[in-house]
């Protein structure tokens, strides 16, 4: 008993409270770190344990005017080994040359080395994926990802443009409305041990990828096809380094069509046609530079010397400043002595006696010279800052030229006589193109445009686009100008683009290429319909043809097979 | 306390047979134990089994040497409950020389180090841990000399003796095998016995109030000098205040642990859910088992399993409260508290309440030679249980 009382009950009932109160009180601790510091220390650890895999997201489509599908996407793999996850080296390296047609030697070296993901193929057709994935080789991964597709292939290739690796578009259209076109990427989440190897039976976790928006353009895919055609034919046949094309409507400025040939294939934008006249000259030269001038837009990247379509423009100035009238009478002797030059008239023997509507018709330039010196350098400027002239169009593609144009205080009056028949200086074509529209439209500057709306996946419209317009020129002017624009193509210089039935307006032009001499030229011709009530306008330019180039005979009858195909299919009716 | 008034009640009933006893067995203690041996193979397996099918392509691995284990560990009990525990006091000074030497044969070739640290003997066919037996040995050894020295025991002198009894094998522990947990633990359950035998707490307050300040000072001058030298220790004493700081290096294992613990929420992930044990978290079948635990079964199935150690205290407590003399108390205390004092340890650690120390939880925890002793230890205080006498109080 004695013994038993050295041992202190009391002491053993302390000991074991405080046990047993310390250990409650790691109870409450750990409640506060799993509850209260729970979330942050959770958070962390999926952080940890979440390795993200993106889904890309289909880029929206580029349609025609009716729907017609321009741009979309395809459905291609990327075919990648796995190290950690391979079995049997042997079979997969046979199986992937067969199906990939890649060489073993390479195939050996991607399968054997160590890493996490090697990349074997990508852009694999959806077949064969298809099939390398039945095959379910372990560590073998088969992922389904997006290519652009252009389906016409040069289809309009420098107004589309194209897209990179990471479907962004490059140039044209495609870069324009990024905005609208890209999709936002999703994501896989999955789990993975702490050596990164994805856990099958934790499941994933998905944030699906959000489709990109459709955008509607103006460019209708048949008129633009026949119009590439045509500019193709024309190329070849007069040898031409290239042709440009602008089809619009001049009420709205909506293109119908733009060409540039030589187009470029949409889905191999990297491979350049090394045969082709354009670059072959430059063979040697660096592959980017080529690369550029081959994806160059040149109705509106490039300017060029107008030539005699400008004298529209010098027209409608003189008689919205009541400058002239079509009954004035002037001289042509063949020449015109402007201070100490000499500027001759196309036609050797001058065209005599004739009224401005007779200048407008022979496209006499001596006639032009005497009407841009009645308007004066001060008019003649006022009427290229209000026609819009001396501002871009506002095109919605990038890269815009601005116009090339003396400065007003250094024009004399030799310059101011060039500038009256479209000489001296540069504009871009679809700045001429836009300046005619206004011209015959009532006098309406418009701005020139392709993109029309904008629908989501769903085909919802969620966006219009709109554009401005100013009315800077009169009615009057621009009835005067149909009509003489019609005479033009009636038994002037343009007849080579009438066609019977039709009333059609248009302007010829041959100017030399700089430096002058070179005997290379620039033939074109604008023409549009109906003459009183123009639903179409369109222009086409022909660089350095090889014999005959007068705008006159070999770029009218360019317009004439173009109008006379489109104009039915336009619904646009013959008269009488 | 309770416990004597129902003793009493039962004895009333047996005023008619004073001669036969009535034999009197803890299956409480037995059945928790069981419990937790059980819950503690399962858990293993959970936080294991991905880590061996990776490392050794044996999924069973830890699972096996664990119930290889709790068998050594039963053949252990079987010989704890079969002899009568009085046995212990003649052979308790042959245990504690025997495993100071184990300790110190640790430095002889017979030693095995393992991630750094050279702690194991091997015994051919399994390794074998000195500073598990050295716990036996301290608990038997200080109830031996406790009884033999009688009122002396309570005296300064005596107090002193005692302490050193037990910290020679602390400081054995901590110098020869740098196993500080072992050695903070055989200290502890040093000072718990001599607090129960003794009459007054100033002394023990005292002692606790300065270990407390030394602590915090120490934790101070390490911080301020911003562990500049100092090795590993105050290393994990930097890391412990700033776990974010040294995630890549000395707090990655804890920073480990809270992600785990901080996955469970209430209810856990479930069995079998943890992310951590992926080899993120390591050592998460041993030391930091009770961070899968809270990961998968959440703050209810934690706290579950806490409350199971505190019943086992509580069994203990009435154990020893009632046990038939001073020595089969002074085992059972001894026992209590390093169960409790490792509980303690353990769970701090993992929610970074301490610095890190390698401590494992009784029974649930991977690690051979600690299950088998303490599964001894328990079967010792249910022999003492066993022979608490259920006689009339006078």
């Amino acid at each position: 008993m004695e013994k038993y009382r050295s041992f202190h009950r009391k002491k053993l009932l302390v000991l074991a409270t405080l046990y047993m109160i310390v250990i409650v009180g790691l109870c409450v601790r750990l409640g506060y770190v799993m509850i209260f510091e729970g979330e942050y220390y959770e958070e962390k650890a999926i952080e940890l344990h979440e390795r993200e895999r993106s889904i890309k997201a289909a880029r929206g489509k580029i349609l025609d005017v009716n729907g017609e599908v321009l741009a979309d996407n395809k459905t291609v793999c990327t075919i990648s080994v796995i190290h950690s996850q391979l079995k049997d080296k042997e079979k997969v390296i046979q199986i992937l040359h067969e199906e990939l047609g890649i060489e073993k030697e390479i195939l050996r070296k991607k399968v054997e080395k160590i890493s996490a993901r090697e990349k074997i193929a990508s852009n694999v057709e959806k077949s064969i994926g298809d099939k390398i994935r039945n095959y379910d080789l372990d560590g073998v991964k088969v992922d389904e990802d997006f290519k652009r597709n252009y389906p016409y292939n040069t289809f309009a290739s420098k107004v589309l443009g194209f897209t990179g690796g990471d479907n962004q578009g490059i140039i044209g259209l495609e870069v324009k409305y990024e905005a609208y076109l890209k999709g936002t990427n999703g994501m896989i989440l999955t789990m993975t041990d702490a050596k990164g190897i994805e856990l099958q039976e934790k499941g994933e976790r998905r944030q699906e990828a959000v489709p990109g928006n459709n955008l509607r353009i103006s460019i209708d895919k048949n008129i633009q096809m026949y119009a590439q055609q045509l500019a193709e034919k024309v190329r070849q046949k007069k040898n031409a380094d290239r042709v440009e094309m602008i089809v619009m409507k001049p009420s709205n400025g909506e293109i119908l069509a733009m060409v540039n040939v030589p187009e470029f294939n949409l889905n191999e934008p990297y491979t350049i046609d090394t045969d082709d006249v354009l670059y072959v000259a430059e063979n040697e030269a660096d592959q980017t530079q080529l690369l550029n001038k081959m994806w160059r837009n040149t109705c509106i990247n490039d300017t060029y010397e107008p030539g005699s379509i400008f004298k529209v423009f010098t027209a409608s100035a003189a008689f919205e400043s009541h400058k002239v009238t079509f009954e004035d009478q002037f001289h042509c002797g063949g020449a015109c002595v402007v201070e100490d030059r000499r500027i001759r008239c196309h036609k050797v023997g001058g065209h005599g006696s004739e009224t401005f509507l007779d200048g407008l018709k022979n496209s006499c330039n001596p006639v032009f010279i005497q009407v841009g010196a009645r308007l004066g350098v001060d008019d003649f400027y006022k009427y290229l800052n209000q026609f819009g002239l001396m501002k871009k169009t506002g095109i919605d593609l990038p890269g815009e030229a601005a116009t090339i144009m003396h400065k007003e205080e250094n024009v004399g009056a030799v310059e101011l006589a060039t500038m009256s028949f479209g000489q001296s200086f540069q504009v871009t074509p679809i700045q001429m193109a836009t300046t005619v529209c206004t011209v015959i439209n009532g006098g309406k500057r418009i701005t020139p445009h392709f993109a029309v709306d904008v629908e989501d996946s769903n085909g919802k419209i969620i966006k219009e686009f709109c554009y401005s317009s100013k009315q800077v020129l009169s009615e009057d002017t621009s009835e005067k100008m149909r009509f003489g624009l019609e005479q033009v193509v009636e038994n002037g210089g343009g007849n080579k683009g009438f066609i019977e039935g039709y009333r059609i307006g248009g302007k010829t032009a041959t100017s030399q290429t700089l430096p002058r001499g070179s005997g290379k030229y620039i033939s074109s011709f604008i023409g549009f319909a109906p003459a009183d009530n123009p639903q179409v306008l369109a222009m086409v330019i022909i660089h350095k043809p090889e014999g005959m180039y007068y705008g006159g005979l070999i770029a009218a009858p360019v317009i004439k097979e173009l109008f006379e195909n489109i104009l039915p299919y336009l619904g646009i009716e013959k008269t009488e | 306390m309770e416990e004597r008034y129902e003793n009493r009640g039962r004895s009333t009933l047996d005023k008619k047979k004073p001669k036969k006893k009535e034999s009197y067995f803890d299956y409480s203690l037995l059945f928790i134990t069981i419990f937790l041996l059980c819950f503690g193979v399962v858990m293993i397996y959970s936080a294991s089994s991905y880590e061996a099918q990776d490392t050794f392509q044996d999924a069973y691995r830890y699972v096996k040497n664990q119930i290889m284990g709790i068998a050594v560990g039963v053949v252990i009990s079987a010989v704890f409950l079969f002899c009568d525990y009085h046995v212990w006091s003649k052979f308790s000074f042959l245990i504690y020389i025997g495993s100071i030497i184990a300790i110190l044969l640790v430095m002889t070739p017979l030693g095995i180090e393992a991630n750094g640290a050279r702690r194991w003997l091997n015994l051919g066919i399994s390794s074998f841990q000195p500073a598990e037996l050295a716990k036996l040995a301290v608990i038997l050894i200080l109830a031996t000399v406790i009884c033999a020295m009688g009122r002396m025991a309570r005296t300064p002198k005596g107090v002193i003796l005692l302490f050193f009894v037990g910290g020679l094998v602390s400081a054995l522990i901590l110098l020869v095998t740098r196993n500080l947990s072992s050695a903070l633990i055989i200290a502890g359950i040093t000072f718990c016995i001599i607090f129960v035998i003794t009459k007054n707490y100033k002394l023990y307050v005292a002692l606790v109030a300065v270990a407390g300040i030394l602590g915090v000072v120490a934790v101070n001058i390490i911080r301020l000098s911003a562990g500049s030298g100092g090795g590993f220790r105050a290393a994990r004493i930097i890391a412990w205040l700033n776990p974010e700081e040294y995630a890549d290096t000395t707090a990655f294992q804890t920073l480990q642990a809270l992600y785990a613990i901080g996955s469970g929420g209430f209810l856990g992930k479930g069995l079998g859910g943890s992310m951590q044990k992926l080899n993120f978290l390591p050592e998460a079948q041993n030391d930091m088992i009770f961070s899968i635990i809270c990961e998968e079964l959440g703050l209810f199935g934690a706290v579950a399993v806490l409350i199971m150690f505190i019943l086992m205290i509580w069994r203990m407590m009435v154990i020893a409260g009632n046990a038939p003399d001073l020595f089969g108390a002074l085992l059972v205390v001894g026992v209590m508290s390093q169960i409790a004092i490792q509980v303690i340890l353990n769970v701090a650690v993992v929610t970074n309440s301490m610095p890190n120390t390698g401590i494992s939880l009784p029974f649930i925890s991977y690690g051979g030679t600690s299950v088998s002793f303490l599964i001894g230890e328990v079967a010792l205080v249910l022999r003492v249980s066993s022979q608490i006498r259920l006689k009339e109080m006078e």
